[in-house]
């Protein structure tokens, strides 16, 4: 039996980027175990935490996400060999340049979850929506993305009336 | 605002034209990349002769801000590639030349460095034909290492005279961080929401070599290209991201930047983290990796759960 579902005013939407070999089977073991776990993540799966570029997480935050994970395999586990330790110093690196632009670090999360954590998938996402949803939605790029740029402001009469006048 | 001696530049350019017209005529190298006057009083353009008659055009003074390592790049077609070319460096461009033979853009044996040593030039916004003082000075040679080049095939024998100076950016960077996300968040709109697409930041940095730029990608299309508020935001992230372990820290993108959007302060803030996480820093020597192209199994994952 399902548990009784709890209804929110809020509900985030997370996406997460993680590698095929380890979290998203780690996340599909949850699945064939019938762990319950927010409905708010929407995973996209990549071959390796190493193709997952930072423009990424940008294109995710200006589409309307409140909050991002990206989630691989354990040091030393990469199918690839290197490609989680490429994405650790890359993400180490990208996650203080977000920060310096005014992004608050909480609506992005990163994890190591094995094909066999799916204990681990649970938690890892439970703890970043009731993060998000705590802090509200994230409205920062959604609203750069909505915006229209202006040359100038209009702000004399007589732009206001051409304006009107379009 | 203190005067900075720069009478060494005199003797530097004397210095400048022997060497190229000796390389030039001797037949060591086909070009030498250079300064020359521009038509504006004390203005300097970069320039590339092939004569040794030429050499005698060839200055080196506080104007002469352009990184001429650019011409070097595959992005720029104008330079034959042919043969060994000579060209001036200063200690920043020199850092770029480092970081384009590490990334095997050019080699070595390629070229023939004339070496400038070097107690700063003048910041964008001022007239060429300013003295050159503490309040004049660019920003980036404020926190200059680099003043005389090593490992150059040719240097002048001066050593420039360079004062202590307010490290601009080291200052602004801590005052940002010192902010609150929203408030830097506002500071960062600000700066970007002017930038009008121009891509003269792109163009003229030695590291924008790509023959095609994510940026002007369209299928997918990841930033976008219009100068509207969410790809202008995008841009800059992306170009910090790009530049992040790569950059000289020469701040033509600032200098050629219409708008004065602050483009180094996030290229010194992306320095700063590497040499704090990395102990990365551009230098002259050339590394075979950069700090984002390799790893050690002891890098730092705190914030990885
Ligand atoms: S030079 Fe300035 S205005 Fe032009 S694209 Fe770069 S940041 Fe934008
Ligand atoms: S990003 Fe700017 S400061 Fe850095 S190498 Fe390119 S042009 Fe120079």
């Amino acid at each position: 039996m399902h548990p009784e579902k709890q209804t929110h005013a809020f509900e985030p939407k997370i996406i997460a980027f993680v590698c095929t070999w380890c979290t998203y089977a780690g996340a599909d073991l949850a699945g064939t175990s019938r762990m319950q776990y927010p409905s708010n993540v929407r995973v996209l799966k990549f071959p390796c935490t190493g193709r997952i570029d930072p423009v990424f997480i940008l294109k995710a935050f200006q589409q309307g996400a409140d909050g991002v994970l990206v989630s691989g395999c354990h040091p030393g586990d990469c199918h690839y060999i290197a490609g989680n330790f490429h994405a650790r110093r890359r993400f180490a690196v990208f996650r203080k340049l977000l920060e310096f632009i005014g992004v608050d670090l909480n609506r992005l999360q990163f994890s190591w979850v094995s094909a066999a954590e799916g204990g681990k998938w649970v938690e890892v996402v439970t703890d970043l929506t009731e993060r998000v949803r705590a802090m509200g939605p994230m409205t920062e790029f959604k609203e750069l993305a909505m915006e229209e740029q202006w040359s100038g402001a209009i702000n004399t009469p007589e732009l206001q009336e051409a304006y009107n006048s379009i | 605002m203190t005067p900075i001696d720069t009478s060494i530049y005199a003797a530097i350019t004397d210095a400048i034209q022997t060497e190229a017209g000796r390389i030039l005529s001797e037949g060591q190298v086909t070009a030498v990349v250079g300064y020359a006057a521009a038509r504006r009083k004390g203005s300097a353009q970069p320039i590339v002769i092939s004569n040794p008659d030429d050499a005698q055009k060839l200055i080196f003074t506080a104007a002469c801000v352009n990184n001429l390592a650019v011409y070097l790049t595959k992005a720029k077609k104008e330079i034959p590639k042919t043969g060994k070319i000579g060209i001036v460096v200063k200690g920043c461009d020199l850092k770029a030349l480092s970081g384009l033979m590490g990334e095997s853009q050019l080699k070595r044996e390629d070229l023939y460095l004339i070496g400038v040593p070097c107690a700063g030039v003048l910041g964008s916004t001022v007239q060429p034909a300013t003295e050159l003082t503490t309040g004049t000075i660019a920003a980036k040679c404020t926190e200059c290492d680099a003043h005389l080049p090593t490992g150059c095939d040719f240097v002048p024998n001066q050593t420039p005279i360079t004062p202590e100076l307010e490290q601009k950016y080291a200052v602004e960077i801590a005052r940002l961080e010192a902010l609150t996300p929203a408030e830097r968040w506002a500071y960062w709109q600000e700066q970007f929401s002017k930038c009008i697409k121009c891509y003269a930041c792109r163009q003229v940095c030695p590291f924008c070599f790509c023959e095609q730029c994510l940026c002007d990608r369209n299928k997918p299309q990841m930033v976008e290209t219009t100068p509207r508020p969410a790809g202008n935001t995008a841009w800059h992230i992306v170009r910090a991201m790009h530049l992040a372990g790569r950059c000289a820290g020469c701040a033509e993108c600032e200098r050629v930047c219409p708008m004065d959007i602050p483009l180094n302060l996030l290229n010194r803030k992306m320095a700063k983290e590497l040499k704090e996480l990395y102990d990365h820093e551009a230098s002259f020597e050339v590394l075979d990796k950069g700090p984002l192209t390799m790893f050690t199994d002891k890098d730092d994952q705190s914030f990885i759960k």
